[in-house]
């Protein structure tokens, strides 16, 4: 009984120091594919690298390979997992509908991740890798061997169905603790949960912040551009604060208009007019006259558009103004015309 | 409607004045500007100074405008030595050798004197300013014991800028009789220069005023159209408005917000701009509206008359009199920049 635990203590003990020297060697377990031949006790933990002769009996599956890590040092809910190589004959395909699916094998054993890759048809064989990830949960008072059962696997080409089965594999567990008599010590004392590590949050934080200072400098630059709350469409903006106003004055007009006689409609029109020529002004930097329009137009392109309303502004202004002909100026450029003409200009002075 | 009624004794005068200008353009290149200025003065029957350079062509274009206009003219030299008396008497000794006195340049065509032309005005002494000042004001002087009246009387007269030693600086009472004081430069365009001083055309002044045509102008009818002009030319309240505040900017710019670099505003105007100044401003205005083919008079005619009517009726501090050429010019800008119209 000694005899038979001391390699097994040895094998708990080294379990770390190997895992960490040999991840890259895992045990492989060539194995006889046939239905009936063996069991899956005896021939699955061969020994790394050592290949048995496959015997090609019954046709189809040609060699199934067992890729296992490490057989010792496993502890409560170590995750370990299977790497199976397999050859088929050319015709056969592996039939993904007969794949195990992620579940609870045992009590203690979980299989969590089944992914096959296909390798496709290479020297004469077609060839599959089944990547088998196991948790196990399974809590030894002592070092224990287990066996993760064997899985079957079928293969068809079309007409005759093979199965092929991925040997049985055991491996070596260890108890976390003694089991008694020990001194209850501060080791075995239940320890409070490991803080969880907080997620590094500051790239996103980061992130965030640039993102809404961005929006908000945009936000800021269409307020600025539209002339918007808190920007006064002021001193660069002439055209687009007297659009606002042009709009408020004939809008006080159109409510007039009901309840009294033509003449307050007609100072409001003549305010409108104002408004507007004290935006050409501001815009000019100096009071533009009529004579100065084409000097104005020439040196604002953006403008320009607008030509033919503006000069008929200052000529429907010109009536109003010092013709005293406010009926006239109006027929040369009617109050809603004079609205939207305002607009039209801020809307040009906007684009530059 | 009721404007255009009383334009119609205005008849073709709109088309004579342009034809007035025409003829004077004929003789005198590059000087548009000037022309149109002396046709609004003609019309609005003012009296006017020409000033600049010497060669420029002033007294050119007063001999073109004379003979254009038609009627009577009369003209004089102004000398150190020239009295009030030379103007009125003409002295001198009879064929029976006694001393006679005559009817002098004034008197000699009476009434009918349509134009008084006075050279170099600024080297004659105050005594003849001051006739002058009665002269241009009344359109009357007294000699021989009685009153002669000039109804149609124009005045026209020039003084060069150049020479300072041996002149007369105008009493500012004579000045403000003026309607305008033009500034005759230079003629800008490459091609006007050019002709000048090449084109015998204008080598022979003589023939060149003779090439313009006499009297395209009625002078005994200008008062009457000058008059119908006055009536019928409309300025609205905001023009009225818009002049006053013009006005009140010029007496005060610093409190009307007008600011020209490198001047102390609060102290710039000393006064002037007097009340007949602006009387003539909205005068001549009246007659650029006419002659642009408006009915109404509107803020561009005051600013086309404005420098020539105001500039030599605002007087600055002294500290500034000696740059008064370019600071009046930059203050009648400001304020034309700052006052709003309408």
């Amino acid at each position: 009984m000694r005899a038979r635990w001391l390699p097994c203590l040895i094998a708990g003990l080294l379990a770390g120091p190997l895992a960490a020297a040999f991840p890259a060697a895992p045990a492989r377990a060539q194995v006889d594919t046939s239905r009936d031949t063996g069991t899956g006790e005896e021939a699955a933990p061969a020994p790394a690298g050592e290949a048995a002769p496959a015997p090609a009996a019954g046709g189809g599956v040609r060699a199934v390979d067992l890729y296992a890590p490490r057989a010792f040092g496993y502890v409560l809910g170590d995750a370990f997992s299977h790497q199976v190589e397999i050859a088929l004959d050319p015709a056969f395909t592996l039939d993904a509908a007969a794949l195990p699916r992620p579940r609870a094998v045992t009590y203690w054993l979980e299989l969590r991740e089944v992914r096959l890759e296909d390798l496709g048809r290479h020297d004469g064989a077609r060839r599959y890798r089944l990547h088998l990830g196991y948790q196990t949960f399974y809590a030894p008072l002592e070092p224990k061997r287990l066996e993760v059962p064997a899985v079957m696997l079928a293969a068809t080409d079309g007409t005759r169905r093979v199965e092929a089965r991925v040997p049985a594999w055991s491996f070596l567990m260890s108890p976390l603790r003694e089991v008694s008599g020990a001194a209850p010590g501060e080791a075995l004392r239940l320890r409070p949960d490991a803080g969880a590590r907080p997620v590094p949050t500051g790239g996103a934080l980061a992130q965030l912040a640039a993102a809404g200072g961005a929006g908000l400098l945009a936000l800021a630059a269409l307020a600025f551009q539209m002339g918007w709350w808190p920007f006064r469409p002021g001193a660069s903006r002439p055209f687009a604060a007297a659009a606002r106003r042009v709009r408020r004055r004939l809008d006080a007009s159109a409510g007039e208009m009901d309840s009294s006689s033509t003449s307050p409609h007609s100072s409001s029109y003549a305010a409108a007019l104002l408004e507007l020529h004290r935006a050409f002004d501001a815009s000019a930097g100096r009071r533009l006259l009529a004579d100065d329009l084409d000097g104005f137009l020439a040196a604002r392109p953006g403008l320009a558009a607008a030509a033919p309303e503006i000069r008929r502004l200052f000529a429907a202004s010109r009536l109003a103004f010092f013709g005293e002909n406010i009926d006239i100026a109006k027929t040369c450029l009617p109050a809603a015309e004079l609205g939207g003409l305002a607009r039209r200009l801020a809307r040009l002075e906007r684009r530059g | 409607m009721r404007v255009i009624r009383e334009m119609e004794p205005l008849g073709d005068w709109r088309a004579r004045a342009l034809a007035f200008e025409r003829e004077v353009g004929k003789a005198v290149l590059g000087q548009a500007r000037v022309i149109r200025l002396i046709t609004i003065a003609t019309f609005a029957r003012g009296h006017v100074l020409l000033e600049g350079d010497v060669g420029v062509g002033k007294t050119t274009l007063l001999r073109a405008v004379a003979r254009a206009i038609g009627g009577a003219f009369s003209r004089i030299e102004g000398t150190i030595d020239l009295m009030p008396a030379d103007l009125v008497y003409h002295a001198h000794l009879g064929e029976d050798g006694r001393p006679r006195i005559d009817p002098g340049p004034l008197l000699k065509q009476a009434g009918d004197l349509s134009i008084f032309f006075f050279n170099e005005i600024n080297r004659a002494r105050p005594q003849v300013h001051s006739l002058l000042l009665r002269l241009m004001a009344e359109r009357s002087v007294a000699a021989f014991n009685r009153d002669y009246v000039f109804p149609h009387l124009q005045v026209f007269a020039d003084r060069n800028r150049v020479e300072r030693e041996e002149t007369f600086e105008l009493p500012a009472a004579a000045r403000d009789r003026f309607l305008m004081e033009i500034e005759v430069g230079m003629p800008l365009g490459a091609e006007d220069r050019r002709r000048l001083i090449f084109d015998p055309r204008f080598h022979d002044v003589d023939a060149l005023v003779g090439t313009v045509a006499e009297g395209v102008l009625d002078p005994a009818g200008l008062e009457k159209v000058a008059r119908a002009i006055q009536a019928g030319i409309h300025a609205s309240p905001v023009l009225e408005v818009y002049t006053t505040a013009l006005w009140a900017a010029l007496r005060d710019p610093a409190a009307a917000g007008v600011v020209v670099p490198g001047v102390d505003m609060a102290r710039l105007v000393a006064g002037g701009a007097s009340p007949r100044g602006m009387s003539y401003l909205v005068r001549a205005a009246r007659v650029r509206a006419w002659l642009e083919g408006r009915d109404m008079v509107v803020p561009e005619d005051l600013r086309a008359v404005f420098p020539e009517v105001m500039a030599h009726r605002i007087f600055l501090d002294p500290v500034y009199e000696l740059r008064r050429g370019e600071i009046v010019g930059e203050l009648i800008a400001q304020v034309f920049a700052r006052v709003p119209a309408p």
